[in-house]
């Protein structure tokens, strides 16, 4: 009987350590300095060693979180960026940039997300990534309690109403509306169906698809469902069982793939449409790979990789033999606006975090170099007004480097057209 | 009733692979008193061997090598790092069971990578007609494959000299060992047996869907399968593996229209509810030993 009571309870201990109930005590913070993250001595790789130095953090899930295979490119791909930024001269030719000293791994757990920012925050100016929307939202009342910018790895419409997180890309609440924009154009669905994660990543698009269903006329289901390929049963049912014509999906790439694969196999022949996140081109290698070439397209907030512009071009040649992921054009994309705030705030003579933040204050435009357009980095305005509403469609390809070539360019549907932001869409579903 | 009968197949499928991990809990149970929390590594393992071996060996052939090596893995587990704890008490070897997952979990998360790798198994998402149903091949593959296992296992529990000694063993140590059996032996063949069970378990897991880092949590399912099916159960593991696949399927089909107000999802809790209910019931499992203390 004790050896039950022992299996017991260590079965408990370990689904809640395995849920990230169980960890280790917070570190509080250290104390800040006047200006931290900068020094006037250089950076540890400096290009320019009479160049001052902005440390700059990333939190990022590098190892076995379930969006690692986007987020090690993604933090790749902004190590590139700013070496590229550091070559070029820096910012305001007085400092250069380092965001490869200060990066941790949140393993895409609240929890730990805060304690390893907290290990960080008193050595860096901003940071460079926080990746994800609920291990964003644990951080996200210090971030503004220390007037700290921090460039997120996630699309949740909240980010729209927060002026220290500088995003870039529609949200996912805006890419569902405009996905469903674009099937009623295209396929004319009668019944659409939000395939999601729990919390602000799915709940946000499932949010927006809802939205638009409304707009559209079209009745509209919502089914949450759990993370993990093989938890999809339900999800899998409810699509076989009441055969919506259009299906929006907020999963991991793995969850869509089964999805995708199980209901085809099953004799569904509706549409999908998938966040970007629900990509990864090694589902082109998967069983599910015939269904996903007929019956899925991604909906994503900017070109993929093979794009022929300026900052892919850059991006491309700043990354040579690397494997090709969408997570390094992401990653590159997100630091356009810091770079932005970083030449503002040092040609206004601030440098410190406040200076930072005001400088984020008074950007309109930000030069992504073709990859966004300019007004896509619009932050002077937090209430709403500014979102930025365009997102593109994507087709699986498998010439294509990533897997997917562009079947419709920027557009925004007549439904975000008209939407009205005046909170974070998840709260509405 | 069409709808029903696919789904308890689906079920008794996923129950199959739950059926072979919580074997392979009960096995070393039975020889150790230990419960080996390392069969979540085991499996994960067993699944990225195949993913490698698939595309040199073909893939049959692959899930015979991958079991026999996962098998292999186990056994110098058992004699490098649980041998030297023979006589301390089973909660500190429990333990460190958990903590030979994390390490080698570490080491196959290296060969997994950051994608989802694919075992290369020939039934992807294919279906069949069993008369009027229509069921995905693999569940009838996970099924079948599992009864021949056990089928086999139970052979050797009752006509083979190891399969004598290791019930010897189970049932008195040290009597077994004055009778002249290796309990070493025993020890080191259950933890062999789980491990090739365990890696056949994580072939099944990956088939259409593939293999990602967090794969692994898979196997916290057959906790309530050994605790519904009796701890020192074989019959009682395979019983309750079947049952929790059963359940969770059931749940996972019918329960938005039959009990919408349990929240969506319920099916994730249903195999830990049923053991809870089980547990109320008949406290040692459903085939489990009743265990009599003197006072």
């Amino acid at each position: 009987m004790k050896s039950r009571y022992a299996l017991v309870s260590i079965a408990i201990v370990a689904l809640l350590s395995a849920c990230g109930v169980i960890r280790g005590d917070d570190e509080g913070s250290k104390g800040g300095a006047q200006a931290p993250g900068v020094t006037t001595e250089p950076c540890p790789s400096a290009v320019d060693t009479k160049k001052g130095c902005i440390y700059l953090g990333t939190v990022s899930d590098l190892t076995s979180g379930p969006f690692a295979a986007l987020a090690v490119p993604i933090t790749d791909a902004q190590k590139a960026f700013w070496a590229r930024v550091n070559k070029a001269g820096g910012i305001g030719g007085r400092y250069e940039v380092d965001v490869t000293k200060y990066v941790k791994d949140n393993k895409y757990n609240p929890e730990v997300h805060r304690q390893v920012y907290n290990e960080i925050k008193d050595q860096v100016l901003g940071l460079a990534q926080t990746l994800g929307s609920p291990t964003t939202a644990a951080i996200i009342g210090d971030l503004k309690a220390n007037s700290i910018v921090a460039a997120p790895a996630s699309w949740t419409s909240a980010w729209e109403f927060e002026d220290v997180i500088i995003e870039t890309g529609s949200n996912y609440c805006v890419e569902a509306m405009n996905s469903v924009d674009y099937a009623v154009e295209t396929y004319k669905p009668k019944s659409v169906m939000a395939v999601h994660l729990a919390g602000d990543y799915g709940a946000d698009a499932a949010a927006g698809a809802k939205v638009a269903a409304e707009r559209n006329k079209l009745t509209f289901t919502n089914v949450e469902t759990p993370s993990g390929a093989t938890e999809q049963g339900r999800a899998i049912t409810e699509i076989t069982k009441n055969k919506p014509d259009l299906v929006i999906l907020t999963t991991g790439p793995a969850d869509a793939a089964t999805i995708v694969g199980q209901t085809a196999a099953a004799g569904y022949k509706g549409r999908f449409i998938g966040t970007g996140p629900t990509w990864n081109p090694a589902l082109l290698q998967s069983p599910a790979a015939p269904a996903l070439k007929a019956l899925y397209e991604q909906s994503a907030p900017g070109k993929p990789w093979d794009a022929d512009t300026p900052g892919h071009k850059a991006m491309r040649e700043a990354l040579p033999g690397v494997t090709p992921n969408d997570g390094y054009t992401s990653g590159w994309a997100w630091a356009y606006p810091m770079k932005a705030a970083l030449d503002k705030m040092v040609s206004g003579g601030d440098v410190s975090r406040k200076g930072l933040l005001a400088a984020v204050k008074t950007l309109t435009s930000v030069d992504y170099e073709g990859m966004l357009p300019p007004e896509a980095g619009n932050y002077a305005d937090a209430s709403g007004a500014s979102v930025f509403r365009q997102t593109l469609i994507n087709k699986v390809d498998d010439k294509a480097t990533t897997g997917v070539t562009i079947a419709k360019d920027f557009f925004v549907g007549p439904t975000a057209q008209a939407y009205t932001f005046d909170g974070p869409c998840y709260t509405k579903l | 009733m069409k709808g029903l009968l696919e789904t308890v197949i689906r079920g008794l499928g996923n129950g199959s692979v739950y059926a072979l991990l919580a074997l392979g809990f009960v096995i070393i149970y039975k020889a150790t008193r230990v419960i080996s929390f390392a069969q979540p590594a085991l499996m994960l393992a067993g699944a990225v061997a195949v993913s490698y071996l698939a595309g040199v060996t073909g893939f049959y052939l692959a899930v015979l090598l991958s079991a026999l090596l996962i098998a292999g893995v186990a056994l110098a587990i058992e004699r490098v790092a649980i041998r030297p704890m023979v006589g301390r008490p089973v909660f500190v070897v429990a333990i460190i069971t958990l903590g030979i997952d994390v390490v080698v979990r570490v080491v196959v998360n290296g060969f997994i990578g950051r994608d989802v790798r694919q075992v290369g198994d020939p039934w992807g998402f294919t279906q069949v007609s069993l008369g009027p149903l229509v069921v995905q091949s693999r569940w009838l593959a996970m099924l079948l494959v599992t009864a021949v296992l056990v089928t086999l296992l139970f052979a050797f529990f009752r006509h083979t000299r190891y399969g004598l000694a290791m019930r010897a063993a189970a049932f008195d140590q040290e009597t077994a060992l004055a009778q002249g059996v290796s309990v070493g032996a025993v020890f080191a063949l259950s933890w062999g047996l789980a491990g090739f069970l365990a890696a056949i378990a994580g072939m099944f897991v990956g088939t259409g869907q593939g293999i990602e880092q967090m794969t692994w949590v898979i196997a916290l399912k057959a906790l309530p399968a050994i605790i519904v099916g009796g701890l020192d159960s074989l019959g009682g593991a395979v019983a309750g593996g079947l049952i929790v696949g059963v359940v969770e399927s059931l749940f996972q089909s019918y329960q938005g229209e039959f009990a919408p107000w349990l929240g969506q999802n319920f099916a994730i809790v249903s195999p830990y509810v049923v053991m809870l209910i089980v547990l109320l019931v008949k406290p040692y499992g459903l085939f489990g030993t009743r265990e009599v203390e003197r006072v």
